[in-house]
């Protein structure tokens, strides 16, 4: 599977691609919303993870500009935030309106339970 | 992103230990990834890890050693050591500090200093630990754009004494986005979004040292490049050729 990064810690965004790497994804980072954006364009993913404390744009206006391109509505969006799912007062606006499969707090989140919600994600259609 | 209404109600001290242990849950969080990925590591992609988790935690370590002499010093724990010191010096020191760090970043230092600086009167310790604990900020901020770019060291003399401090190409970095960061502080998850996306930690951990030594951060701009920094009256005690 192609998956799109949204990760602005390159550090965590390495460990995360070595391992999904190891899972036999292929993935493609982007640091920004509006890298993310472009990325997209150039590399239409089957999976987004996506952090929602991006610098410059908020995460979730990240979402909505992916969505409003009717060629990517159909990409199962997983959350792989620092936020906690408590915080997330929109969380049903989330999975209702935006696609977003799954929400993962990160501190909790491992690596092998990444890996098995792309997993997941791939078979959801939205 | 804003918290929930429930937690504005926090000192300014519990809003700065809240930054603080949001901005280390960060690379506890990359070793913990680490030490997953060690299991299926080679002999060589371990090494490479073990040098990530010295380098993230090292920093980690001063900011946290940075917080606690604030502490100290607002509590009168700790007294300053009053000095004349040349500010290019500790530049270049608090550059080689920051080195390891940076280089995990796969971001550039550079030391821009103006020649013949005067000396100022500052406690060297102090005045390094704020500038590590900006320059760490600057590190994360400048290797979140799209191209991991330059941090640049900086000190020059202005009317007021001699400004040094951390400056990058963050042109929506403004003396509103600072003002806006005091008041978001504890209250948002990202108070300085137009800079870093973190809690950037290590800006209040700066300021809070800065006021021990009566002098604050502030935006300044240097050249065509926009940064935080601080302005340190020059010292008439001892002047070095």
């Amino acid at each position: 599977m192609h998956i799109l990064l949204v990760e602005p810690d390159r550090i965590s965004a390495r460990n995360y691609t070595s391992a999904l790497s190891a899972a036999g994804h292929t993935v493609v980072t982007a640091h920004t919303a509006q890298d993310a954006v472009h990325v997209a364009d150039e590399h239409i993913p089957d999976v987004v993870l996506v952090e929602l404390q991006l610098p410059y744009h908020n995460g979730v206006e990240f979402l909505y500009e992916f969505r409003s391109y009717t060629e990517w509505l159909h990409i199962p969006i997983i959350i792989l935030s620092f936020v906690p799912p408590s915080e997330l007062s929109e969380a049903s606006v989330l999975t209702r309106e935006l696609g977003v499969v799954q929400i993962l707090h990160k501190p909790v989140t491992s690596l092998a339970e990444l890996c098995a919600a792309v997993d997941k994600a791939t078979t959801v259609r939205t | 992103m804003q918290r929930g209404s429930d937690q504005t109600q926090l000192s300014s001290q519990e809003q700065m230990f809240l930054s603080l242990v949001e901005q280390l849950s960060r690379p506890m969080l990359q070793i913990n990834q680490l030490a997953e990925l060690a299991s299926d590591a080679t002999a060589e992609e371990a090494e490479q890890h073990w040098q990530v988790v010295r380098a993230i935690t090292n920093a980690s370590l001063q900011l946290v050693e940075n917080y606690a002499l604030s502490l100290r010093l607002h509590g009168k724990l700790t007294k300053l050591e009053l000095e004349p010191l040349t500010v290019s010096s500790l530049l270049y020191d608090t550059a080689h500090a920051l080195t390891p760090f940076a280089k995990q970043y796969g971001v550039s230092l550079e030391l821009d200093l103006s020649s013949r600086l005067q000396p100022v009167l500052a406690d060297r310790s102090v005045l390094q630990s704020a500038m590590t604990s900006l320059g760490q900020v600057f590190i994360l901020a400048s290797a979140e754009s799209d191209k991991a770019g330059t941090v640049n060291l900086a000190a020059h003399r202005s009317r007021y004494g001699v400004v040094a401090g951390m400056y990058g190409k963050h042109q929506q970095l403004s003396t509103d986005s600072l003002r806006r960061a005091h008041a978001m502080q504890g209250k948002a998850r990202q108070p300085l979004q137009r800079l870093v996306s973190g809690p950037a930690a290590g800006v209040f951990v700066a300021e809070s040292l800065l006021q021990t030594l009566s002098a604050h951060l502030h935006v300044a701009r240097f050249h065509k490049l926009t940064g935080l920094a601080a302005t340190l009256p020059a010292s008439s005690q001892l002047q070095l050729v």
